[in-house]
């Protein structure tokens, strides 16, 4: 199976990095996600803990969007690729919605046969705000 | 009601933890989100690889944590409780990869701490890096994490 999907020539600033949608997020994939990560924080499992935090519920993990995030990139590059992904978590994801993740190039470069892509990347909502912005850079295959 | 922030914690540095990178716990990591790549799951896939072997999801370092220390000993460096902190930005810098059945360790440290008033009040904004080193001390991981204290 080969692991990079797609070759450095192929890609050209402004293409589209291929929409992936996840969800509707359930009560069990965030008891999942606790379970995988490490992260018990009773905000993302406890209705009640949540209402009395003033979150007004439950709300995913910021770390599974971000999960999300990081699989639309490998799903179009490659397991592997990613050299570098930094988000930044702009809106709160609630039970229920369904997060679409999408990027776009924005830069190309060469050097010492190491051949980089970077990303603009993001995550909406089902009423198209922004619940994850941010960048990522990968290492793609050369045909030369 | 308002609550202040310890600030003397910018600069602290964490005890450096190992972490053991097991086989069972990429797959889990990689299930719960979803993500059924079968450079993750499949081990035949893995050892046919560039690699050698299954690679953990880009976001699988964020579940690196010191065993033996308390889970809430940041919140408690910083004076706070659960229900006041949110992630706010996290990134990854990969160097190279994290491989199945190998130790790796992590060195946390509190690199800045500021203060900003959002639409929904005043925040603090603590901002953690970690290392993940290989057995010759090589990087392999660096992370950097902000957590957003509700004030």
């Amino acid at each position: 199976m080969k692991y990079g999907r797609i070759y450095f020539e192929d890609v050209q600033v402004g293409d589209p990095l291929p929409p992936l949608v996840k969800g509707p997020i359930e009560q069990i994939q965030l008891t999942r996600y606790a379970g995988a990560s490490g992260d018990f924080n009773p905000i993302h499992q406890d209705e009640a803990f949540a209402r009395a935090a003033g979150m007004g519920g439950v709300f995913a993990h910021g770390m599974l969007s971000m999960g999300f995030v990081a699989q639309a990139l490998t799903d179009w590059a490659g397991a592997g690729t990613v050299r570098r992904l930094g988000v930044r978590f702009t809106a709160l994801v609630r039970l229920r919605d369904t997060v679409t993740c999408a990027g776009r190039v924005i830069a190309k470069s060469s050097k010492d046969d190491v051949h980089l892509v970077e990303l603009e990347v993001w995550a909406e909502n089902q009423r198209g705000e922004r619940v994850v912005t941010g960048r990522a850079t990968v290492a793609l295959p050369s045909r030369a | 009601m308002a609550i202040t922030i310890n600030r003397d914690v910018v600069g602290k540095e964490y005890p450096p933890f190992p972490v053991t990178v097991e086989r069972g716990r990429i797959k889990d990591f990689a299930r719960a989100i979803g993500d059924l790549n079968p450079f993750y799951l499949d081990d035949a896939v893995g050892r046919a690889s560039p690699w050698g072997d299954i690679l953990a999801p880009p976001t699988f370092p964020i579940a690196f944590r010191d065993e033996r220390a308390d889970s809430a000993a940041l919140l408690r460096d910083l004076g706070v409780d659960f229900s006041r902190v949110l992630h706010g930005e996290q990134e990854f810098e990969f160097h190279g990869q994290l491989r199945p059945g190998e130790t790796y360790l992590c060195r946390t440290k509190i690199v800045d701490l500021y203060e900003k008033t959002g639409r929904s009040g005043p925040m603090a904004f603590v901002v953690r890096e970690t290392a993940v080193t290989d057995r010759t001390g090589e990087i392999v991981v660096t992370m950097r994490h902000v957590t957003v204290v509700r004030l």
